[in-house]
């Protein structure tokens, strides 16, 4: 642990005689850190594309694999966690440098100094934001989604530059016998390795014990996840219920179900449920990285675009009952609409769709974003 | 070398894209002012009293090394992921977002931390002791 002494201002003020502030931690430490944020970095690109695709990419979002957003929204959770422990531990390993003497040698100095700041802030910035957001905890005055996104690619290309600033080091140190680990105390090599898996230990406990909100196996270790798989009206959590959308039993009298296209209809409910039924099991997975796998039955959605008249590549608009919100409509691209296995889900694990989950009717699609799994549908549109 | 400078450059410009996502906020001094203040809650306070606290356990001769050092630093982990769902104040949006008991899962998790390592360190005791009593046999 470091020990501070303070000495006359003649020389650094204050001086470290702790062990394992080195380089070589560093670079253990760094490497992790920089896995894990690349991980996220990586499925938060990919999220907020599946979430706001540019026109020419709307009809090209692949429906398959039908795990995929499952996949890496729950890694994107994860990996974030497990950074949470290694972040503050990388930061002890390097605090000494915080104190360098004289504090800014140069004017390439003072930029590298404050490039490192940027790193630092971008990530604890990400870190916590993200984990209240999973909490739907919101201090702070601006918008998370964009911000996050911003400061997201700020700590990226911070992190590139820092990889390219301390490449000397990191390479000196990367394994257990490069040049720069050798003449570091070889009395400190065990001390290190005990350090380096508790640290690791202590990312391990908080992935495994919040886990379980996506990786429904793990339930019974999710101590400290948002979500539980285990609590939700039939089996499944919810994010926006009916009374927040302000959708009742009452306003859904004569409910009826409008397509539009070059041969519009309507249809009952139980004209809907007329038509020929499917059973798929797909995943209801969230951006905030819970997700739980459920049965759906109901309508094909290409099967009603096909009777209004769109043809092979059509695909849709789908129009909520919800009288606000900022998803009340939704477009769906191609490979999306003309999957067998995209819905208009009725029933969810062998009842009839709960007022919270949807009913009368909503969507559900493989490898999307939960938001866009419309519920309450009033209105499909050829498109 | 030249690698170097490129990753370094692809870095400046990914961070002046992530800059100017940032300016086209609304108020994005706001956001500036919360990035400032997680450096400083880090730097100025939680990594000097770690350091205080550790500084303070050696000059009371407690060892913070080995088997300690990894329990303090794993309990520590599942505290700060606790924290959220411990602190959030204010009302839930339905009643499964934070359905979990987070106070007592809380105590769970520093239960199974001091288990474990009371139970390793005792371990680790025995098979000692046990080796310094059995004569060496080389
Ligand atoms: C979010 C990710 C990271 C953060 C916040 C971070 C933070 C820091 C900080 C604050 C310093 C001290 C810099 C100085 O004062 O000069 C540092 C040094 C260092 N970092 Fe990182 N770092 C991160 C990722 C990485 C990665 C991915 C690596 C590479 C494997 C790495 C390797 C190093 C090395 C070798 C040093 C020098 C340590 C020494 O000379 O004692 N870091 N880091």
């Amino acid at each position: 642990m470091g020990f501070m002494r303070i000495t006359p201002p003649s020389g650094p003020p204050i001086t470290f005689t702790g062990r394992l502030h080195d380089a070589r931690t560093a670079t253990v430490l760094g490497r992790l850190l920089g896995l894990a944020i690349a991980v996220c970095f990586a499925t938060g690109v990919l999220s907020h594309c599946l979430q706001h695709p540019p026109a020419w990419l709307a009809d090209r979002l692949p429906s398959r694999p039908y795990w995929g957003y499952r996949l890496t929204q729950g890694l994107h959770v994860a990996s974030g966690i497990a950074a949470i422990p290694l972040l503050p531990a990388k930061l002890w390993a390097v605090y000494p440098r915080l104190f360098t003497w004289p504090p800014v040698r140069s004017v390439r100095h003072a930029l590298e100094r404050l490039s490192v700041a940027v790193l630092v802030a971008a990530g604890i910035f990400e870190l916590f934001t993200g984990l209240l957001n999973t909490f739907q905890w919101y201090p702070w005055p601006f918008s998370f989604v964009p911000v996050h996104y911003a400061v997201a690619w700020l700590l990226l290309g911070a992190l590139l530059l820092h990889i390219a600033v301390q490449w000397p080091r990191i390479r000196d140190h990367f394994t257990r016998r490069s040049p720069g680990t050798l003449a570091l105390p070889a009395a400190d090599g065990p001390d290190r390795r005990r350090l380096l898996a508790a640290v690791v230990a202590g990312a391990g406990a908080a992935t495994l014990t919040t886990v379980g909100q996506s990786v429904t196996a793990l339930g019974p270790l999710d101590l400290f996840g948002p979500r539980s798989p285990d609590h939700g009206p039939q089996g499944l959590p919810v994010n926006r219920t009916a009374a927040a959308a302000r959708v009742t039993e009452a306003s859904l009298t004569g409910w009826r179900l409008t397509v539009a296209g070059p041969r519009p209809y309507s249809l009952t409910l139980d004209e809907l449920r007329a038509m020929p039924q499917y059973e798929v099991t797909l995943p209801l997975a969230c951006v905030e990285g819970w997700s739980k796998s459920a049965r759906w039955t109901g309508v094909r959605v290409r099967d009603l675009l096909d009777r209004a008249g769109g043809g092979p590549d059509a695909r849709c608009r789908v129009v909520s009952l919800e009288a606000a919100g900022a998803y009340r409509v939704m477009d769906m691209g191609r490979l999306y609409a003309q999957d067998p296995l995209t819905l208009l889900a009725l029933g969810l694990n062998g009842e009839v769709l709960s007022l919270d989950h949807g009913y009368p009717a909503r969507i559900i699609a493989p490898n999307r974003p939960g938001v866009l799994q419309t519920k309450w549908v009033g209105r499909l549109e050829v498109s | 070398m030249t690698h170097r400078y490129v990753v370094g450059g692809c870095g400046i410009a990914l961070m002046a894209f992530g800059g100017s996502l940032l300016v086209a906020q609304p108020e994005p001094w706001r956001v500036v002012l919360w990035l400032a203040s997680g450096v400083l809650v880090h730097d100025g306070l939680l990594a000097p009293l770690v350091i205080a606290i550790a500084a303070l356990a050696a000059a009371a001769g407690v060892r913070l090394r080995g088997v300690a050092r990894a329990a303090l630093i794993v309990a520590g982990s599942l505290t700060v992921i606790a924290l959220p769902p411990l602190l959030r104040p204010g009302g839930v949006a339905n009643a499964t977002v934070l359905p979990l008991d987070y106070p007592r899962n809380w105590l769970v998790a520093m239960a199974a931390v001091t288990v474990i390592w009371a139970g390793y360190a005792g371990v680790r005791a025995c098979v000692r002791r046990a080796a310094r009593r059995r004569p060496d046999r080389r």
